[in-house]
């Protein structure tokens, strides 16, 4: 659980580091990208092969480890490149929800936080069906075991809204599948407080992680 | 009266914060020239000040020659690439000196796009008594002119003046990390991240390009060029270290395009030591031949290695510079150090490595006693004539009293960039915006 938990939040920070890159002075680096997209890549296998090894004994494989769903934005900002950003932050571990033993945590968790009437009621829809893939989170819990990195990470995380750039083709690709998910889900209350709203935190899935890496390399 | 001694107290305030530090000073290449009587500097901002060693006097017998600032010139100035809508740093990445054939001194500087060949000369004569103008350059007038006479040189006050004498650009897609100074003087070599190119220094639209890797389809890059130099002595052999944690060494007698090497240096993984970040903390971050030709030297993040040119299974020799930030990994990685890119030097004899750390701590091993010594750089141990205490990282334990734990150490002062006199030791180390020079006791 625990290297899951570190996995995800080293996956979250390289996209972070990915998208701050192109904002720096002199254009993207090519080694920074790549060595970027190496620790994702490694994060992600990590994190997968741990929740195999926890899903071994005995517990069902749910079917649906679909990206797209776990993937929950939960604010509706106007700006394209917050648009981007929403996108990554998806509830962090929806397949814990999976697992029997914990399938009553999220709601517990999630209760005293204010303003988070989407989630609330998509947990409480969804728990209850057979969709796994769509239960939201244990933000509470990342949001208690994640350090000061994080914290820096929210400051920073109001970059200038900037459709185009050096990489238009990363932005559209990344905006595109994100932009879909965005759609689907009610926008919360933008007063939510900044510590849930604004963190970096990201699911990407296998071939949503894939595009990724490879549109960041691929220029 | 009262608001004197509030800017008073500002004014030293700011005066004393000796933290303060802008950007563009930070020191990015510094490197000795083929005699060691220059040392250049290059900085972020673009700058290269350049320090000259004082001819030692015989009245000063036991005071060796200190270096003062010879010339400073701004190299490069920032440039926007309008068609990729980027800006292009002026910091400069690397200097290396040609050797010296005149009276003039010449050196190349690159940013990440565009190498400059400069030239550094002394002027401290002038002429005088020109027929046509005066002495403040005015033109006469033609009909007050009654004689003439021949100019003749008269000494004036030393100037140095550095001009460019040759622009190499638009020749590098990818961010130049390295350039080389080839051995026949004649060609020198610039590496960016996929490609290296071989230029004469009399030609400036057109280069070769000798090595290429740049995948057909993008998303295959797995590795990119880290770091490239020229043999010292054989001017057709060259080395490129990867990202990977490997060198090529080519030939460039073999083929045009020295894609394939000819020789492979690697070191296979070591198992127990896989961790997360393996792959990124392998990526090697300078390379060096050794002064005979006969090693090379490269640093990678948590090491340096000495590789023998005929063994390319592993290194000869491989030396931990800080092992202890192993395990702190992760917390390198949040706050980016793990992407610092330490250089390394030989010493003229080579038998001694430097390379630098964190916390301005900078590591000297000897490669025959097999000993090592941690100094530091810094305001504080650096009065002039004190000698350097040696310092010791506590990697946990009981800490002894002068011992700096692991959890102290300060990453933002690093020593990236550190050069060896070629002959002598004396040393130059560069600790973000100040540069320290060391020599060794006199007795």
């Amino acid at each position: 659980m625990e290297v899951q938990k570190e996995a995800q939040r080293i996956m979250t920070l390289s996209v972070w580091k990915m998208y701050h890159s192109r904002m720096q002075r002199g254009g993207l680096r090519l080694h920074r990208s790549l060595q970027l997209s190496l620790v994702m890549r490694s994060a992600r296998e990590l994190y997968l092969s741990a929740k195999v090894e926890a899903h071994e004994p005995g517990a069902p494989l749910p079917p649906a480890r679909s990206p797209d769903p776990r993937l929950h934005p939960r604010e509706a900002e106007a700006a394209a490149e917050a648009a981007l950003l929403d996108g990554e932050q998806s509830s962090p571990e929806p397949m814990d929800t999976q697992e029997a033993p914990r399938a009553e945590e999220p709601p517990a968790r999630c209760a005293p936080r204010p303003a988070k009437v989407s989630r609330k009621r998509r947990s409480s829809s969804l728990s209850d069906g057979g969709d796994a893939g769509l239960v939201p989170s244990k933000k509470a819990r990342l949001e208690e075991e994640e350090e000061g990195a994080s914290s820096e990470l929210r400051d920073r995380l109001q970059p200038p809204a900037q459709a185009e750039g050096a990489f238009p083709n990363l932005a559209r690709v990344l905006q595109r599948r994100f932009s879909g998910l965005l759609n689907c889900s009610p926008a919360a209350p933008p007063t939510a407080p900044p510590a849930c709203e604004a963190k970096p935190v990201c699911r990407p899935a296998d071939s949503m992680l894939n595009v990724l890496v490879r549109a960041v390399v691929a220029f | 009266m009262e608001e004197d001694i509030d800017t008073r107290k500002i004014n030293n305030s700011f005066l004393r914060d000796h933290s303060y530090a802008t950007e563009a000073d930070i020191i990015s290449t510094v490197e000795f020239n083929h005699t060691g009587e220059l040392l250049a500097t290059g900085d972020k901002g673009g700058r290269v000040v350049i320090f000259q060693r004082e001819q030692e006097s015989k009245n000063q017998v036991h005071r060796r020659g200190e270096y003062n600032v010879y010339s400073t010139f701004q190299s490069h100035e920032p440039e926007f690439d309008y068609l990729k809508s980027l800006e292009i740093e002026e910091k400069i990445n690397k200097i290396r000196w040609l050797p010296q054939q005149n009276a003039a001194y010449f050196l190349l500087s690159t940013n990440d796009k565009t190498v400059k060949l400069w030239k550094v000369s002394e002027r401290d004569k002038r002429p005088e008594g020109y027929n046509l103008k005066d002495e403040e350059g005015r033109l006469r007038d033609p009909a007050t002119i009654t004689t003439l006479r021949v100019p003749v040189l008269r000494p004036m006050d030393l100037m140095v003046e550095a001009t460019p004498r040759r622009v190499f650009a638009n020749a590098h897609t990818y961010h130049i990390n390295s350039i080389s100074v080839n051995s026949d003087y004649e060609t020198y070599m610039s590496a960016d991240d996929l490609r290296i190119n071989l230029w004469n220094f009399e030609i400036t639209n057109q280069s070769f390009n000798i090595v290429d890797i740049k995948p057909a389809n993008m998303e295959e890059l797995t590795e990119v060029i880290t770091a490239a130099e020229f043999h010292p002595h054989h001017c057709n052999t060259f080395v490129y270290s990867s990202s990977k944690g490997t060198i090529r060494l080519c030939d460039m007698r073999a083929s045009a395009l020295c894609d394939r090497h000819t020789k492979f240096f690697e070191e296979p993984e070591d198992p127990s030591n896989r961790s997360f970040f393996s792959e990124i903390i392998s990526s090697i971050s300078d390379v060096k031949f050794s002064h005979s030709g006969r090693y090379i030297m490269t640093r990678d993040y948590l090491t340096v290695k000495v590789w023998d040119l005929n063994m390319e299974n592993r290194p000869m020799e491989t030396y931990q510079v800080h092992d202890y930030l192993r395990s702190k990994l992760c917390s390198l990685y949040e706050n980016d150090c793990i992407f610092d890119k330490f250089e390394c030097v030989w010493n003229g004899s080579d038998s001694v490595i430097m390379t630098g750390s964190y916390n301005n701590f900078f590591r000297m091993f000897d490669r025959n006693t097999k000993r090592d010594v941690t100094l530091e750089a810094s305001r504080e141990n650096s009065k002039p004539r004190a000698i350097l205490k040696p310092r010791k990282v506590c990697v946990g334990g009981k800490r002894r009293k002068d011992e700096i734990s692991v959890d102290s150490l300060d990453f933002s002062k690093k020593i990236l960039h550190t050069a060896w006199h070629p002959s002598e030791n004396i040393i130059a180390v560069a600790a973000t915006n100040n540069l320290y020079i060391f020599q060794d006791k006199v007795n």
